[in-house]
């Protein structure tokens, strides 16, 4: 944890994400103020319908494929505007030494013809210039927690359980060196046991590179594990940040408090209107 | 106590798989010698991981599959064998709630229709009183101004609602048990401990007994009378008290594996670093099926394989050759 560095890693300001759905005006993201600092790992907890998926994804720059309404305000990555730069300028940051993403659904992202290692490769090198790098390929692996790295650069996505595609995207989103990774919902749809293993390896990654985290999650009991400051996210607005401790302990708004206590004893704060 | 209204008698249930490699299949047993009682007002949760059958056993319970082998019995007979008028009570007495509201429910059916249907394919009322009657069912899972409720179709419904609904057309035939999949996962926290007080509220009014299958040992500890862990196709422990006294290494995994909800007691960030490697388990022919993931193993587990038998003086039934020296 570091302590009022000068400036942080990433800095949204009044960040407006407004979208029509069959005419609807949806405010997903409204008015945002978000900061990352360098080497942190933060939670951006809510819901279904928060906003929390569309802030992470309106932050990379990748927005709903729906007709956009308003998108304003200001994303700052070590100081540049990111809705000011070019294509060019954005890619070399997904690249190297800027950000990068992992999702809840690792089948989703991954090519199914490829072998992983090939998905790995390109991700080292996406303009396809050069050999592909093997031996990073499987220190990669070997960083995310597979045993036997050459096996696995060898298989298909689809003959990988949850946990391990899980681990294969981390792999590539490390291709580019990130000093930020988002993970949306990383665990969500894997089993217990194997969730905290997946925890434990962002946890230890996030460790060891003095990487910059930031987990987007509706389970509390992945903050409490992973994050030192959370934001609470409702209807496309901050509820709350604070740090993790203090969310617990002496959460600020009546909304943290309930999604506290539910996450200690499931049937308290029941009863309330839908 | 009154005898079971639903029983697995030595059941097992096996699915042919597709090898991934394209040649063959396999054989898998998703149930294997599966004994178990479900009783009026008793609610028993099924817990265990993906793949670990449990779900099996509620398609078993609903007549949806046959078993392979074995018996399941509603009041002391074969489901097989249930003739017309016997079968039509099975119906009536056994319902069901599912895992994703939005595909259990018809899209193209408002609200009424989809509750009218059962009302007069069971005949339980006079078309005259049918609407009276479906405004009392939804008033009775919490969906107030009823009436609002009526014409709307499942797509202008949030998940909590349409699951309500759900429950609604399970409880309107008062039945004595409801089977629900993994009723839960699908929702959000906050509406999960609504669905959640429902049904406790359902039982204390009604009497009526659930089968709850669910991966959410949590939520299953707020709620379960009697939890069974199944793990591969068998229960390895069942038991009132499995959540505080887990007699079963699967059952202390499990409950190992649950995140902290205190975040001075968090796991990851006090241990950090230690490189977790990702264990590929294998299927092991013969003994205990838990073995290879077990940090207890011994010489016996890998000969013989353990069957459900009563730990200590307590009510725990475990399948582990050493459950005694552990809950000791």
């Amino acid at each position: 944890m570091s302590t009022a560095p000068s400036a942080p890693l990433l800095r949204v300001s009044d960040l407006k994400v407004h979208f029509r759905v069959a005419d609807r005006l949806v405010r997903a993201v409204d008015g945002v103020e978000f900061e990352i600092n360098a080497g942190e790992c933060v939670g951006v907890v809510g819901e279904s319908g928060s906003g929390k998926s569309t802030l992470v994804r309106a932050i990379s720059r990748l927005m709903p494929n729906l007709p956009l309404d308003e998108v304003s305000g200001n994303v700052a990555f070590e100081g540049r505007d990111i809705f000011a730069m070019n294509d060019r300028e954005l890619r070399a940051l997904r690249r190297s030494r800027g950000f990068s993403m992992i999702f809840q659904d690792p089948l989703g992202y991954l090519n199914p013809t490829q072998r992983v290692g090939r998905q790995i490769a390109e991700a080292l090198s996406p303009d396809g210039r050069g050999r592909p790098d093997r031996v990073r390929v499987q220190e990669l692996l070997d960083e995310v927690g597979f045993p036997d790295p050459a096996r696995v650069a060898r298989r298909f996505p689809h003959e990988l359980s949850g946990g391990m595609r899980q681990r294969v995207m981390i792999a590539i989103a490390l291709a580019s060196d990130p000093k930020l990774l988002f993970a949306d919902e990383p665990t969500t749809a894997l089993d217990a046991t194997v969730q905290l293993q997946v925890l434990e390896t962002l946890y230890r990654l996030h460790k060891e590179r003095n990487m910059a985290v930031a987990i987007i999650t509706h389970d509390l009991g992945v903050v409490a594990e992973m994050c030192d400051r959370v934001y609470v996210m409702q209807t496309g607005k901050i509820l709350e940040t604070a740090s993790t401790v203090d969310l617990f302990e002496k959460p600020q708004h009546p909304y943290s408090a309930r999604l506290v206590s539910l996450s200690t004893h499931r049937l308290h704060g029941a009863g309330g209107p839908e | 106590m009154m005898p079971p209204i639903l029983r697995l008698n030595n059941v097992s249930r096996s699915y042919k798989t597709r090898n991934p490699d394209g040649w063959g299949s396999t054989v898998l047993r998703a149930a294997a010698d599966v004994t178990l009682d479900v009783y009026e007002g008793q609610t028993l949760a099924i817990v265990g991981e993906s793949g670990s059958g449990k779900s099996t056993l509620a398609k078993l319970l609903l007549m949806l599959h046959p078993p392979s082998s074995g018996d399941v019995e509603f009041r002391g007979a074969s489901l097989a064998k249930l003739d017309k008028r016997r079968r039509s009570e099975y119906r009536r007495q056994v319902q069901a709630v599912f895992q994703d509201p939005s595909s259990s429910l018809n899209p193209q059916m408002t609200v009424e229709q989809t509750l009218g249907y059962v009302v007069r394919r069971h005949d339980l009322v006079s078309d005259a009183d049918q609407r009276g009657f479906l405004l009392r069912q939804l008033e009775s899972v919490g969906l107030e101004p009823a009436d609002h409720y009526l014409t709307r179709y499942p797509h202008q419904l949030s998940g909590g609602q349409q699951q309500r609904i759900a429950i609604a057309r399970a409880m309107m035939l008062e039945p004595k048990v409801i089977i629900a999949d993994e009723p839960l996962s699908s929702l959000d926290v906050s509406i999960q401990a609504q669905v959640l007080q429902l049904m406790l509220d359902l039982r204390t009014r009604t009497n009526v007994g659930f089968v709850i299958i669910s991966h959410d040992l949590a939520a299953m500890q707020s709620i379960a009378d009697v939890t069974a862990v199944m793990y591969r196709g068998r229960i390895v422990e069942i038991g009132k008290d499995v959540y505080d006294k887990p007699a079963h290494p699967y059952t202390r995994l499990l409950l190992d594996a649950r995140l902290a909800s205190n975040p001075r007691h968090g796991r990851i960030r006090a241990a950090a670093a230690t490189k977790t490697p990702t264990v590929r388990s294998v299927r092991l022919e013969g003994g205990c099926s838990f073995r290879d993931r077990c940090p207890y193993a011994v010489e016996i587990c890998a000969t013989s394989e353990p069957v459900l038998r009563p730990v200590g003086a307590g009510e725990t039934k475990a399948a582990c050759h050493r459950a005694d020296e552990f809950s000791a």
